[in-house]
């Protein structure tokens, strides 16, 4: 089970590996619904291809199947049934993968690479969202060739989130815009970055109390996370917190790394973020505090997901190509790790 | 709005672009940021004072104003709040500022306790400071004697001169004077690392020069904020300088192209090219959930449906999706952007600059169009 070859440093805290990796870095990772009574991972990779992984209680993985698109996979997302996974890629189109068949169609299609696909439960209506670097944001029913909905975005789309009914989608000119998707899908509001440096990753956070959703994190290159209330009850709830920045070498430059992805905890509604510099940390972000920082590892994290029950974290090793072409070094492998997360989670007692 | 002329005369930091109400914020701002020293902290008056400061008190050697835009780190120009800018910069800031653009608001980036704390050592702006109050090692000096004194320095280089003529009152060694032996803490500590950015609008202006610098060509107004710049004293962002995304610029590598589809300009069903034309996509555009079939659509909707009824597994069924047909164009190929008219934004689009898209120093644009000249008549038939 453990990385035999990469020996302590590619897994220094011991987590699990999970079995046959993508062959390159992942861009995606998400676990199945709680709709489905096993535990399924997929990720999708720069290799162009989606794998699904069914997840034992041991924490074995058993790669169950693979699909591949004609350009690397940016973003992958579960019908809310688990049994059908929906993938977008560069080659500008996004496709349905029904996993019990075995089959690929495509269902939507923009003028650019697709960088995010999520898909929308809704009470009256369900639907595929796409957001692309063509700088719009379509909403598919997967049955008909074209969009249900078309809606501009102001630049090409860097990152989205989507929890019924509040839709965010952070864009390449540091703006964020919110959707709600009650009804129907329609802007909400624009709203203005608390960050100074290109975003990268968003995560919608819901209310502890009401479990609806009440903000989002946004994390950006510049090692810092922000955390943003839709409608702040007192302007001093958001606020940002620095990460992502190891200690500099005496006298020498710190390094600020990007922030890869945020998850939040579906149960105790505390935050992993993964970043560049290869470490990930657990936030409670009502208590502002960092819960934990396990041991970085050598090589970039470039997601992290949590399964739904908030038992499993599981981040992904690869070059983010952060530091350019001239770094990639493709006798690196890409791995996915497990980690058994319920506890490290747990926020502050207050 | 009557606001813009005003705008334009805001004093305006040449190290970060940056905006400044008041002239002696931007002083103190460029002490703070740009002229302090990493090492004792001590805050300097101009960039040679700086590293002249640290190369006779640290024996180390600067060649970069901390904090600067990479085009804007030269150390040896001497400005001191707005004086001593190049003209030229400050033509260009100058259109920039008039010259449309959303204006951001700047003023944002620094707390308002920041603004208020007005040291009493300057005065009103950089003509009321008094030269004796400086550390300059020889006491006051009149403006008068500047010009003499510049030509006596040896570390000034003479292209420096006619702008020393200028009547400010810079302190004319202030590298010399005894270092403070406590180090001060840094004047902002939240702001000490990496929080301002040039202010989008503002920074574009450099695209142009930054370009040269970088040996890349990027779109104007493709992105508000071109470079990942500006970390705080001592750090870096460990990102590409272009403020592009990490995927963005992956995808553009020769392996993470889409896989052309070779049997895509056979497979190409004949309506295709109309799923392209910019009135489509305005159709669809406009097209709302219960409008979703605009008249527009409703011809490729036919077309593209029966294309995804097939399965989409197999090569007979590569590119039956209109959309599709465009896959096997590598996506910084500057020649589709006559035909695909509706992507003539899209920032991958851009000018090919010979390496810049290939690391590596692969040239699959001749490989893979063997004409050389990435042209047009290649392309074509994918579209037919």
């Amino acid at each position: 089970m453990f990385n035999q070859l990469g020996g302590v440093s590619a897994n220094p805290n011991k987590d699990l590996e999970v079995t046959s990796p993508p062959e390159d870095a992942v861009s995606s990772l998400e676990f199945s619904p709680p709709s489905v009574q096993q535990t399924f991972l997929i990720a999708g990779s720069w290799d162009c291809r989606v794998r699904c992984w069914e997840v034992e209680a041991s924490g074995k993985t058993v790669p169950k199947a693979a699909q591949g698109m004609d350009g690397p996979i940016l973003d992958v997302a579960w019908h809310d049934d688990g049994t059908k996974v929906f993938m977008a890629s560069t080659d500008k189109s996004v496709k349905c993968w029904d996993l019990a068949a075995n089959q690929t169609m495509q269902v939507a299609a923009h003028d650019a690479p697709v960088k995010a696909c999520h898909w929308i439960k809704a009470p009256n209506y369900t639907c595929l969202m796409t957001a692309s670097w063509d700088k719009t944001l379509k909403f598919w029913d997967t049955r008909s060739a074209v969009p249900s909905m078309t809606m501009n975005l102001s630049e090409r789309c860097y990152c989205a989130d989507v929890d019924y009914p509040l839709a965010a989608v952070g864009t390449a000119d540091r703006a964020i815009c919110l959707y709600t998707l009650e009804g129907k899908p329609a802007e909400f509001k624009r709203v203005e970055s608390p960050l100074k440096h290109q975003h990268r990753c968003i995560a919608i956070f819901r209310d502890k109390k009401s479990k609806q959703p009440t903000g989002f994190a946004l994390g950006s290159v510049e090692g810092r996370v922000a955390i943003q209330y839709v409608s702040p009850a007192n302007p001093k709830d958001n606020f940002t917190f620095k990460c992502h920045r190891p200690p500099a070498a005496a006298g020498g430059y710190q390094d600020i790394y990007a922030v890869n992805d945020i998850a939040f905890h579906p149960a105790h509604g505390t935050l992993a973020t993964v970043g560049s510099d290869g470490s990930f940390s657990f936030w409670d972000k009502d208590a502002r505090t960092k819960l934990k920082s396990p041991e970085p590892l050598d090589q970039p994290l470039t997601k992290c997901a949590f399964n739904h029950t908030g038992q499993i974290f599981a981040y992904a090793v690869g070059y983010d190509w952060s530091k350019g072409y001239e770094h990639y070094n493709p006798a690196k492998k890409t791995y996915i790790y497990l980690r058994a997360c319920y506890e490290d989670l747990k926020p502050r007692p207050s | 709005m009557g606001r813009k002329k005003k705008k334009a005369s805001k004093p305006w930091c040449w190290y970060c672009n940056r905006e400044f109400d008041d002239e002696k914020i931007l002083i103190q701002h460029q002490k703070a940021k740009h002229f302090k020293c990493h090492i004792c902290h001590k805050k300097l008056y101009t960039g040679p004072g700086l590293s002249i400061h640290c190369m006779q008190v640290h024996k180390e050697a600067i060649d970069k104003v901390p904090n600067s835009l990479p085009n804007r780190s030269n150390i040896e120009i001497e400005i001191y709040g707005m004086e001593g800018i190049p003209p030229e910069d400050i033509k260009e800031h100058e259109k920039q500022k008039t010259g449309g653009g959303k204006g951001s608001d700047s003023d944002d980036d620094e707390p308002a306790a920041k603004k208020k704390a007005t040291p009493a050592l300057l005065g009103a702006g950089p003509s009321t400071v008094t030269p004796g109050i400086l550390p300059t090692p020889m006491g006051p000096v009149p403006p008068g004697m500047y010009p003499g004194h510049m030509s006596m320095n040896p570390m000034m280089p003479p292209f420096m001169q006619p702008r020393m003529m200028m009547p400010g009152m810079r302190p004319l060694f202030p590298a010399a004077s005894v270092p403070t032996s406590t180090p001060s803490k840094p004047t902002f500590p939240a702001y000490s690392n990496a929080t301002i950015s040039a202010p989008p609008t503002t920074s574009t202006s450099s695209g142009s020069s930054e370009a040269k610098e970088n040996g890349e060509v990027k779109p104007p107004a493709a992105n508000s904020c071109p470079l990942v710049t500006a970390t705080g004293a001592g750090s870096k962002i460990v990102h590409p300088p272009e403020d592009v995304s990490l995927e963005e610029i992956r995808a553009r590598t020769a392996k993470y192209r889409p896989k052309p589809k070779p049997d895509a300009p056979v497979a190409q069903p004949a309506p295709a090219p109309a799923m392209i034309t910019p009135s489509t996509s305005q159709a669809e555009v406009a097209a709302h959930m219960s409008a979703a079939v605009a008249a527009a659509a409703r011809q490729q909707h036919a077309a593209a449906a029966a294309a995804m009824r097939r399965p989409m597994m197999g090569a007979p069924m590569m590119g039956v999706m209109p959309q599709t047909m465009r896959v096997g164009v590598p996506v910084s190929m500057p020649p589709v952007m006559g035909m695909l008219p509706v992507m003539h934004q899209f920032n991958l689009m851009r000018p090919i600059q010979p390496g810049m898209l290939l690391p590596g120093g692969m040239m699959p644009m001749g490989a893979m169009f063997p004409g050389g000249m990435p042209g047009l008549p290649m392309m074509q038939p994918r579209f037919r």
